[in-house]
């Protein structure tokens, strides 16, 4: 009936209606105007439209009812709602029909994350429908199927998905995901990657490691073309290195696997990550590299994260290597770990940073240096350190950590008198 | 096990020439004698995949000489009166007479495809393309059809040129579709339709004086025991339908009540029906029994629908010439159900004041609420009223909700929209079952039933709350001058003057300045009726208009009506 009005030219009709149509949406207190079929703008799904037929307002009271359902965690109800609410995508009018489809999928999805009987199958039917009922979202829906099933431990069946997906094509879409189409391929090596991990670590106990070689050949090659080639784009691979790198090294390609990394940490067009350095120095580590390589490796990862884990080692590389400059240096590292909270608390710290000035004190001049560093700190660091309440907390929790930094009160703030010599004195009597 | 998997495939093999084939762990076939392994594979295919559910369907395009056998050529009325039929049997089932179908409803058609030349006439509308061998006797059995002799009727009306072997634009399941949309019949309004439909099965309910009335129709239409939105699907499996019938038949939507009633009004001027079957006090319809009706159903006392008469006879609403349809004294339908329930509307105001203030006042001096001779609490009325209707309110929009539209046979506009319809189709099923299964419930509305009352007042089980019926209005009329008058004496209204005839109501802009009790009345009563504030707030206003009307008018009414009113009750209006 609608489809009559629609079909037939609007306008001669719109006479004779004008008075049953105009008295239907009194309640919207507008004029009909014009055809039936304006074309809607972009608005908000529950949203009342004007010439809502039937059909529309049970779908959108449906889609109310789910939104109430899930925002109050009543996911049997929303379960029901659903089941009513899957023939919005029998809709005839196509403008639309990409966000409805899309809000079914996530909506589905999500509803069968929280619902108490949900199985796999159930996932499988709604991502398989959802995957091929559209164009545009092909790839997306494919990509979080698959993760889906990552994440449950079917790797085989994730991998078969994503092969699946790599080669699909469709025109215009192709080019306009080109990303989505880069990501799959990327874990698609993954998964590549960890089906041969998995395959070695089994077959690592036999002696016959050549069973199966093809197999795992053919896995390794797959795997490490599309690493590389993913690994050549700029961006945060973290796990697609990692697993690269382990490949490599299995193969004992030392040259290939330096190259990369270093590549991933110095390349300029890769944005800034503390993790490529923090890679080549454990790579780099492994493999015995002299001790200049690895101070070279950490000093950049100092510029980036003062406070990383990592400094500690940085630290005692200085130390070892003997030169005025570099306990300098160790000594300016630590300073600026501890101006991080995390380490406030953290005894081998300050430990390490008694050990340097104590070492520092065997030279000359020590106090103009150490001064010069504490100009920049000298406003905050007290409070951040040596204030009465830390002077309390440090006594009851850990006595040590408060007798090495009362030790280092006339070192680092020889002009201060602060609270927490204070309270120590008072502690002590 | 083999031999299922591999059963279609018979070619022999290429190096021992046996039909042998197995199927390998990996899904190569294999020649059982030979062990050669061809390149063919068996496609594993995902269990919750349909078979070739994403495949293209491949649309045969069936010859000219098929469609003789194949299918059946049919006329649009001839679709329309099945429809036309099963709704009425739907009726039947829930209780009304057999002569509302039999005796009423098929003169009525035949008398409506008469005056549009459908059928039944000498000079019948057709295009140029459909060639009828002979058309007196088409048009006699025409109207005639039953399944079988579907097919003999127009078997011998199966022209080359007929337009359901064309492609494109012609394209349609039924004979005249195409004609039937040309410019210059959509400008006589005669088009047929299921809102048509409608309008004549609620003509025919009137003329035979059943208890139905136009809210009763549309509730039952809307909870799906009169087939209105698929009713397409109940056609006899000869009757195909695609292309433009897909205009014609697919519903999306349950028209208004207004928009249903003004559908009847046309037909009944463009039928010249003659004037109806009196409307007596004795009809279901007539607002003395419909009154007391909807009084039960709203839990109001029994004692007010003596009220309620009596200012239908001020209205000159209660003489049976006024109910009934007459082509010179009284050619508007009556709309029954509005008028009732305005009736009643403008009783609780008259006795009750429903301006915020006099109606609570009145009830703050009610005495005992219960047993023998309890009165009538406006107050306690209210709340009980308001949880059954708020209750009765969530569980009609929640049934919306859930309400499926879709036919499980669509028709097809276009050609070559049927693949991508389908497979919207069986995703949508797909679906629906995995939630189906998960929910454990099947999709729709819950615990549909079809009663003309809406709410249940009594003691048993499952009832909305006590029955206020036998209440007495004790507090709120009074014996004076032994005439019983009601103790409020003044009565409000807004403004009665009509509008312009092409103004638009007014119930919007007037919303906030009025009463809320009177409001929520309103909506109560539309709740009950399924209806539009403004149409009951216009029709409340109507029925003021006559109460009140100046005296020359009052005489017209007086005159035209043949009632002598008695005003036994005080007004101070505008008169």
């Amino acid at each position: 009936m609608d489809d009559l009005e629609k079909e037939l030219n609007p306008r001669e009709d719109m006479e004779n209606d004008d008075d049953d149509d105009a008295d239907d949406s009194c309640d919207n207190s507008s004029r009909k105007e014009g055809s039936s079929f304006k074309l809607d703008l972009i608005q908000p799904i529950c949203q009342k439209t004007l010439h809502e037929n039937g059909f529309h307002q049970s779908v959108r009271l449906c889609l109310e009812y789910i939104r109430e359902a899930m925002l109050h965690h009543r996911w049997l109800e929303a379960a029901e709602y659903m089941a009513s609410y899957a023939q919005i995508l029998e809709d005839r009018v196509n403008l639309t029909a990409q966000q409805y489809k899309e809000l079914v999928w996530r909506i589905s999805t999500e509803i069968l994350h929280h619902h108490p009987k949900s199985t796999m199958d159930d996932y499988n039917v709604i991502y398989e429908r959802m995957k091929h009922s559209g164009f545009k979202h092909y790839l997306k829906i494919s990509l979080e199927h698959s993760f889906h099933l990552m994440l449950h431990g079917q790797i085989e069946a994730a991998k078969q998905k994503l092969s699946e997906a790599e080669s699909w094509r469709h025109g215009k879409e192709t080019t306009s995901q080109y990303q989505m189409t880069k990501l799959i391929q990327a874990y698609r090596s993954l998964l590549d990657y960890i089906i041969w991990y998995e395959k070695k670590s089994m077959l690592s106990g036999n002696d016959s490691f050549e069973s199966d070689s093809q197999g795992m050949q053919n896995y390794y090659r797959q795997a490490s073309i599309n690493l590389k080639e993913i690994l050549s784009n700029p961006g945060v691979w973290d796990p697609f290195i990692l697993s690269y790198v382990t490949m490599l090294e299995f193969k004992e390609d030392q040259e290939e696997a330096l190259e990369v990394l270093n590549k991933y940490a110095y390349d300029d067009s890769f944005p800034p990550n503390p993790n490529a350095h923090v890679f080549l120095y454990q790579y780099l580590k492994r493999h015995d590299a002299s001790q200049k390589k690895l101070k070279r490796v950490l000093k950049t990862l100092h510029f980036l994260v003062p406070s990383h884990e990592l400094m500690l080692e940085y630290f005692s590389l200085l130390l070892q290597s003997g030169s005025k400059k570099d306990h300098q240096k160790a000594v300016e590292v630590v300073l600026d770990m501890l101006d991080f909270a995390c380490w406030r608390s953290n005894l081998d710290v300050w430990k390490c940073l008694q050990n340097s000035i104590q070492n520092l004190q065997t030279g000359e001049d020590w106090k103009s240096f150490v001064e010069e560093k504490m100009a920049v700190r000298k406003e905050w660091w007290p409070a951040l350190h040596y204030t009465k309440f830390h002077a309390m907390k440090d006594s009851e929790e850990n006595p040590e950590l408060l007798k090495v930094k009362a030790s280092l009160i006339s070192a680092l703030c020889p002009d201060r008198t602060l609270k927490y010599s204070v309270e120590l004195e008072s502690c002590q009597e | 096990m083999d031999e299922e998997e591999t059963a279609g495939y018979s070619e022999p093999c290429a190096q021992c020439a046996a039909v042998d084939w197995g199927l390998s762990e990996e899904g190569r076939f294999f020649c059982k004698s030979c062990h050669n392994v061809i390149e063919r594979t068996k496609e594993v295919m995902d269990l919750t995949f349909i078979q070739g559910a994403n495949r293209i369907s491949t649309l045969g395009r069936k010859s000219k000489t098929e469609t003789a056998g194949g299918r059946h050529t049919w006329m649009v009325c001839e679709g329309f009166q099945f429809i036309l039929m099963n709704q009425a049997d739907a009726l039947l089932r829930l209780g009304v007479h057999p002569h509302f179908k039999d005796g009423v409803l098929r003169q009525l058609w035949r008398l409506y495809l008469q005056k549009s030349r459908q059928a039944y006439c000498v000079n019948r509308v057709r295009s140029a393309k459909f060639r009828v061998g002979d058309a007196d006797s088409d048009s006699d059995s025409a109207a005639e059809a039953s399944v079988a002799s579907a097919s003999g009727t127009d078997g011998e009306s199966n022209p080359c040129s007929s337009p359901s072997s064309k492609g494109g634009s012609d394209w349609s399941g039924s004979a005249d579709s195409l004609c039937y949309l040309t410019p210059r019949q959509r400008r006589s309004h005669r088009l047929l339709s299921l809102k048509k439909t409608l309008a004549l099965i609620h003509l025919a309910l009137v003329w035979s004086r059943e208890a139905l009335t136009l809210s009763d129709l549309l509730g039952l239409v809307n909870c799906g025991s009169v087939p209105y939105v698929k009713a397409h699907e109940q056609l006899p499996e000869q009757m195909k339908l695609f292309g433009k019938d897909a205009l014609l038949f697919n519903a999306e939507t349950v028209p208004s009540h207004r928009s249903l009633h003004k559908e009847a009004q046309d037909l009944l001027l463009f039928l010249q029906l003659p004037a109806f079957p009196p409307i007596s006090q004795q009809t279901l319809l007539h607002p003395g029994p419909l009154s007391l009706r909807y009084l039960i159903d709203a839990n109001l006392p029994g004692e007010l629908h003596r009220w309620v008469c009596r200012v239908a006879e001020l209205a000159g609403l209660f003489h049976e010439s006024s109910q009934t349809f007459h082509p010179e004294s009284q050619p508007t339908l009556p709309r029954y159900d509005l008028q009732a329930a305005a009736l009643i509307i403008v009783t609780m105001k008259l006795l009750f004041g429903l301006d915020d203030h006099t109606e609570w006042e009145l009830s703050n001096n009610a005495r005992s609420t219960d047993g023998e001779g309890a009165q009538f609490n406006l107050r306690r009325w209210y709340k009980l009223m308001q949880t059954a209707l708020n209750r009765a309110q969530q569980k009609r929009d929640q049934d919306t909700a859930r309400r499926q539209w879709r036919a499980k046979k669509p028709i097809f506009m276009r050609k070559k929209e049927k693949w991508w319809i389908m497979k919207k189709k069986r995703v949508a099923e797909q679906l629906q079952m995995c939630f189906e299964k998960l929910s454990s419930q099947p999709s729709g509305p819950k615990d549909v039933t079809t009663s003309s009352f809406k709410f249940c007042w009594g003691e048993q089980k499952g009832a909305d709350g006590p029955s206020l019926h036998h209440t007495l209005l004790d507090g709120v009329v009074g014996l004076k001058d032994d005439l019983l008058t009601p103790h409020h004496h003044s009565y409000w209204h807004s403004s009665l003057r009509p509008c312009k005839p092409r103004c638009q109501n007014h119930f919007t802009d007037l919303k906030n300045t009025l009463p809320n009790s009177f409001i929520w009345l309103l909506e109560l009563f539309c709740f009950i009726l399924d209806v539009k504030p403004s149409c009951l707030y216009e029709e409340v206003l109507s029925v003021e208009r006559r109460v009140f009307a100046p005296p020359t008018d009052r005489a017209r009414l007086r005159n035209r009506t043949e009632t002598r009113t008695r005003h036994s009750a005080q007004t101070s209006g505008e008169s």
